[in-house]
């Protein structure tokens, strides 16, 4: 590995670090989605969810009430 | 404003928010105005994007990505995450194509953005730059690939033709009497 392959990959340039960013949270927001889904239809209440996400009922109701219920 | 628009320019609109909506973009970007006027059957859009060698789902392919909401696998990697890996683990458990799938689905109507409403503005620009009142694809067409900086008019140049070779594929389009 070349000092600048190295350099990239300890997050150097902005550009490259902030995408990754950006992809983890675009990542995170999907693979919660599908939880969610799941949980709901496995007859999850929506106060266990919220307390396994770290948020509160009000919140993850809002963001998915309408789609699952 | 739409009264000025053709059917076809109209429905582009509508078609917009559908493919908005289906790659989960939650408004409606000028790229999916683009993607929507270049789906219309024999538009003119779509007959000078075939001048140009442009199939609608190729285009729709370089805006995807060019999108902002890829997953961007590089970028990932230099973090140490496989987003191979990470989508075979989601779709052994959520089933295939589960992972593009949740990218948020909003229901109800999708709000423009500023890009959408620029290109909408451009285009009756181009409209009156060419002494017409009528809006058509074409206008649409030009006015995405003059949006500099947005993933509409990036789509179009990543295909190597520059503002001026979609002009004249437009106006070519027109002299051939195909109207809308």
């Amino acid at each position: 590995m070349s000092d600048d392959t190295l350099m990239t990959a300890a997050g150097d340039d902005p550009a490259e670090g902030l995408r990754a960013v950006r992809s983890l949270r675009v990542l995170a927001d999907r693979l919660e989605a599908l939880q969610v889904e799941r949980a709901r239809r496995l007859g999850w209440p929506w106060q266990l969810i919220a307390d396994a996400l770290g948020v509160s009922r009000q919140a993850v109701h809002k963001k998915y009430g309408k789609r699952f219920r | 404003m739409f009264e000025r628009f053709t059917r076809d320019a109209r429905d582009s609109v509508t078609r917009a928010q559908d493919i908005a909506r289906s790659t989960g973009a939650g408004r409606i970007g000028a790229e999916h105005v683009l993607l929507g006027a270049a789906a219309q059957p024999g538009s003119v859009a779509a007959r000078s994007l075939d001048r140009l060698g442009i199939a609608p789902a190729s285009l729709a392919e370089s805006v995807r990505a060019l999108g902002p909401d890829v997953l961007d696998a590089e970028a990932l990697a230099r973090v140490g995450v496989d987003l191979e890996s990470v989508r075979t683990q989601v779709e052994a458990t959520f089933g295939p194509g589960a992972l593009d799938a949740a990218a948020a689905s909003p229901t109800g109507r999708l709000a423009l953005d500023p890009t959408a409403k620029k290109l909408l503005e451009l285009a009756l620009r181009e409209a009156i730059r060419f002494t017409t009142n009528r809006i058509d694809t074409g206008h649409l067409l030009l006015a995405a690939a003059r949006l500099d900086g947005t993933s509409a008019a990036k789509a179009l140049a990543w295909f190597g033709h520059d503002r001026a070779a979609v002009e004249q594929a437009v106006v070519a389009t027109w002299a051939d009497g195909e109207r809308e």
